[in-house]
């Protein structure tokens, strides 16, 4: 198993160069000026030097490519262009708020989903089935600003159960939890969705595989059949929509960030774009995909953990 | 052709009751943008600051935003920026995934797996932190909303156009029609496209439901088309400032974009379901 | 074997239906089927894919799948009582301390996450009660009585890393970890090459003998009928047409279609017999013809053979066919 976790860690390397190329390129791509964008169209010749010498993209493209990757692996992620500091800084000084809230819901999503696929699968095409089916398309259907000002407005505008104001203070752990509710309600509802509809249809898939006749032909009671022959195969499946959905998870807390008001990564991201803080926009970006690849890499743990044949390739 | 690959589509619409309710309730979305200037009553822009922050009424449907606008009439406007950009973006990704795919399977070798690699990781993604890095770096302007909503969905269909390519590609009659004188592309367009038609309508669905929602959460952020052009996602961001007292605001958008998501998932859901003969009833 | 064997029979089968459902209709997939199998006895059923072999073997078990088929009709008596009766919970007691069956493919029907020596040991721990390191010394046991080379050391391996005929071999350790009455194979080794069948037949026979096992033994490949079997029954469209001790089935075919899977000569290393020359397809389940259902197929057809269904005459003792132009009833052969 340690040998399997170095394995990943050092072919997660070569990734993360890789995700980092093709967002430069992307960003590079794209027309149009940083600077102008940042300092608008009333901007003077001179200033808009002095801000793309201070990006650094006054420089050929290559020098700017390799100054772009050293940076990054380098953890030298720059400065904001508006409070001066690191950009590393800002984003640890928040990121226990978005953890909190992409774990949490990871957490409610898994705990929910996967029972509810099982369930589904073992009645297909009964009512429970219908109903699990139409209503977890709707909730993928919820973007989460919609889900999440719903929810604010039934049970804390209405009913008043719980905060509105999301700032936590994280040395309270009451404090961080209560805050925490409604917002991982409005991401996890997603999740749930997403895993109960891929927990049915590996369950189904699984379900009349050879493997689970031979062991209904060995006399394993029902249930241990469904719990320890079918749900474990089913959840290789499930373990890589996961790892996917957690990158969109990431995504979701900004908006949920902003519906409750929570400090995070989303939120600075969102403060960057009104205070037009290229620097700080692409510090985070470069975080993102640091986080992406930190995703891919738990997933593929995940694997090793869950299925035998992984390990051995 | 054309016959061949609307003969397809019709076959797999009639076996699947969740892709027809799916459709019908996107067809009258659709409807409502299109007959907008006729059934919105007011004008979307019309302000009346004597009317403002009204709850719904018989004269309001929908009751009046902050500066007395008429919910009801941005509402129905509204249909057509989500609807545009996500159409749009969907049909660009389309075309120039699609390009990408064939080529790329087409070539092989290690450029196909180079395009390939690229394609993983602009998936892996998630899709409404590239549109908005893309839209930050851009500045917000519809043209560029759907640029950025078309680059979040370009791999899935790369990998869609890329997977018969490579069939295609290694096939007896792709031989035979060289030999007739067919040059690639008839080949590729008699051949393969009727076999993944229903693929790519599947995702072309779901992908645009997503495009919808991108298009929706980056308006809400802020990044969306510039007011006062009425959007759903810029109307609950408005509306949430006045959460308090007027509600409506934020509701009906809300179940707005959330029918039309819904009607769009429905659709490929159930596309999926009748296409795929291992899925049936999955 | 002492003289006073008991003769009631391990597993009476007794006018069974199986239906499964087409296009919103039931319909037999196996339809008055009716044989014995006598304790330490190896009854053979043999006939083309389709013919309804393996779905009468999971019928036995319990096991036919849901909710598209049924037990229509019939009794399957197990040791005298009757399976298809029975709940599932009752069930689950005989499945694999009873009763046990090996299946066709070894790459598929082991669990590809749980370990070998879990998996053997599994269907000891469900019916014993006994502590997990007494279950895993017996499934080690087990893993050497059928011959895995330095079991101990693969006990924790997962399926993945064992060939088709290791694996195989972890089946049937599996199955006769209980040492059940009734062992049904549903061709166990035709998805493993010539030389491996061969030591996976030994290793049937030899448990067999050493165990006083029965055994229900589906192939369609005769080589393996000739080497295992005691009795024969073929089987055509859900039918038994022939059933007969397994020399006189070799030495004298009556039926048509006994006689055409007959023609080849047996040998273990046919895939399956050639029917080329008979032509024509088992018919589907809800297009049976109305009289014989080899009727369409058979070089002995007769007008009369489409007319009416034929009945399962006894042409000599123990040996019963299906056919009105060899058999006709009344006319019994001594």
């Amino acid at each position: 198993m340690i040998w399997y976790v170095a394995k990943r860690l050092l072919a997660a390397m070569p990734t993360l160069v890789a995700v980092l190329t093709v967002v430069f390129v992307i960003v590079r791509i794209i027309p149009g000026d940083p600077a102008l964008t940042v300092l608008g169209d009333q901007a003077t010749p001179q200033a808009l030097a002095a801000l793309r010498e201070k990006l650094g993209i006054d420089k050929p493209l290559l020098a700017q490519y390799f100054d772009f990757i050293t940076a990054a692996l380098t953890g030298d992620l720059g400065r904001s262009l508006v409070s001066g500091r690191p950009v590393i800084q800002e984003v640890v000084a928040v990121l226990p708020h978005t953890l909190d809230l992409t774990i949490s819901s990871l957490v409610l999503g898994t705990a929910l989903g996967v029972p509810l696929g099982v369930w589904a699968a073992l009645r297909r095409n009964r009512l429970a089935d219908y109903v699990i089916r139409i209503v977890s398309l709707v909730g993928l259907s919820f973007p989460v600003f919609v889900s999440g000002i719903f929810l604010l407005m039934v049970f804390s505008l209405h009913y008043r159960l719980f905060p509105v104001i999301g700032t936590s203070n994280l040395a309270d752990l009451g404090d961080r939890t209560w805050k925490l509710v409604l917002p991982t309600i409005t991401l996890g509802l997603v999740m749930v969705a997403y895993i109960t509809r891929v927990t049915r249809s590996a369950m189904l898939q699984v379900l009349s595989e050879d493997y689970v006749r031979t062991a209904r032909a060995k006399g394993v009671p029902a249930r241990l059949v469904i719990r320890r022959h079918a749900l474990r195969n089913a959840l290789i499946p499930v373990v890589t929509v996961v790892g996917l959905y957690l990158g969109i998870n990431i995504g979701n807390s900004v908006l949920t960030e902003i519906v409750f008001n929570r400090p995070g990564l989303g939120k600075v991201i969102v403060t960057a774009l009104n205070q037009r803080d290229y620097a700080m926009l692409q510090g985070l970006m470069v975080i993102y995909c640091f986080l992406i690849v930190v995703t891919n890499l738990l997933t593929d743990l995940a694997y090793g953990l869950i299925d035998p044949r992984v390990k051995q390739a | 052709m054309t016959m061949r690959i609307l003969a397809r589509l019709f076959q797999v619409f009639g076996t699947n009751k969740t892709s027809w309710v799916g459709l019908a309730l996107f067809v009258a979305i659709c409807a409502m943008a299109l007959l907008a200037p006729w059934i919105a009553g007011t004008d979307p822009l019309e302000q009346d600051i004597i009317a403002k922050l009204r709850p719904p009424s018989a004269e309001h449907w929908f009751g009046t935003d902050e500066f007395g606008r008429d919910v009801y009439a941005r509402l129905v406007w509204g249909a057509r920026i989500s609807l545009s950009v996500s159409i749009s973006a969907i049909t660009l990704a389309l075309v120039v995934g699609g390009t990408i795919g064939l080529v790329s399977g087409y070539v092989g070798g290690r450029f196909d797996m180079l395009v390939m690699q690229v394609m993983d990781i602009l998936l892996s993604f998630p899709a409404l932190i590239l549109g908005l890095i893309i839209v930050a770096l851009l500045g917000p302007s519809q043209a560029n909303l759907i640029v950025a909503i078309a680059l979040t969905a370009l791999a899935p269909f790369a990998r869609i156009a890329r997977a018969p390519t490579l069939i295609v590609k290694e096939r007896q009659f792709v031989e035979a029609g060289r030999a007739l004188g067919f040059g690639h592309g008839r080949i590729l367009f008699v051949h393969v496209l009727p076999n993944i038609v229903s693929e790519v309508l599947v995702m072309a669905s779901l992908w645009m439901a997503t495009a919808v929602r991108v298009e929706a959460s980056l308006s809400f952020i802020g990044l969306g088309v510039r007011p006062p052009t009425p959007t759903w996602g810029g109307m609950i961001r408005d509306g949430f400032e006045n959460i308090l007292d007027a509600p409506w605001l934020c509701i009906y958008p809300g179940l707005a974009i959330l029918a039309l998501i819904f009607s769009l998932n429905m659709l490929g859901d159930g596309l999926r379901d009748a296409t795929d003969p291992k899925l049936r009833g999955e | 074997m002492s003289g006073a064997v008991d003769d009631t029979p391990v597993l009476r089968v007794e006018d069974l239906s199986v239906e499964f459902r087409v296009r919103g209709a039931w319909w037999p997939a196996v339809r008055g089927l009716s044989f014995d199998v006598a304790r330490n006895e190896t009854l053979a059923l043999v006939g083309e894919s389709g013919c309804g072999k393996s779905i009468t073997a999971l019928s036995v078990m319990g096991l036919v799948p849901r909710p598209q088929g049924r037990v229509g009709s019939g009794r399957i008596l197990f040791e005298g009582r009757d399976v298809a009766a029975m709940r599932e919970a009752e069930l689950e007691r005989l499945r694999g301390d009873r009763m046990a069956m090996i299946f066709q493919e070894p790459m598929t029907s082991l669990n590809p996450v749980l370990s070998v020596g879990f998996q053997v040991s599994e269907a000891l721990r469900v019916h014993r009660a006994i502590d997990a390191a007494a279950a895993d010394a017996e499934a080690l046991r087990l893993l050497e009585e059928v011959k895995i080379p330095s079991a101990r050391r693969r006990f924790a391996d997962y399926p993945h890393q064992f060939s088709g005929g290791m694996r195989q071999r972890v089946m049937i350790a599996m199955a006769i970890a209980l040492k059940p009455a009734l062992l049904l194979a549903d061709e166990p080794t035709t998805a493993l090459d010539v030389t491996i069948q061969a030591q996976v037949l030994g290793l049937l026979a030899d448990l067999k003998s050493a165990q006083g096992m029965s055994m229900l033994f589906i192939t369609h490949n005769l080589g393996v009928v000739a080497a295992i079997a005691d009795r024969v029954a073929v089987m055509y469209a859900g039918e038994i047409v022939e059933i007969a001790p397994v020399a006189r089935i070799f030495s004298g075919p009556v039926h048509p279609y006994t006689e055409a899977l007959f023609r080849a000569i047996p040998r273990i290393d046919r895939e399956e017999q050639s029917l080329d020359a008979i032509g024509g397809q088992v018919p589907p389940i809800d297009r049976m013809p109305p009289g014989c259902r080899f009727a369409p197929r058979c070089p002995a057809r007769r007008p009369s053979c489409e007319a009416s269904s034929q009945a399962l005459v006894e042409v000599a003792p123990g040996h019963s066919v299906r056919c009105g132009v060899r058999a006709p009833a009344g006319a019994r052969a001594a």
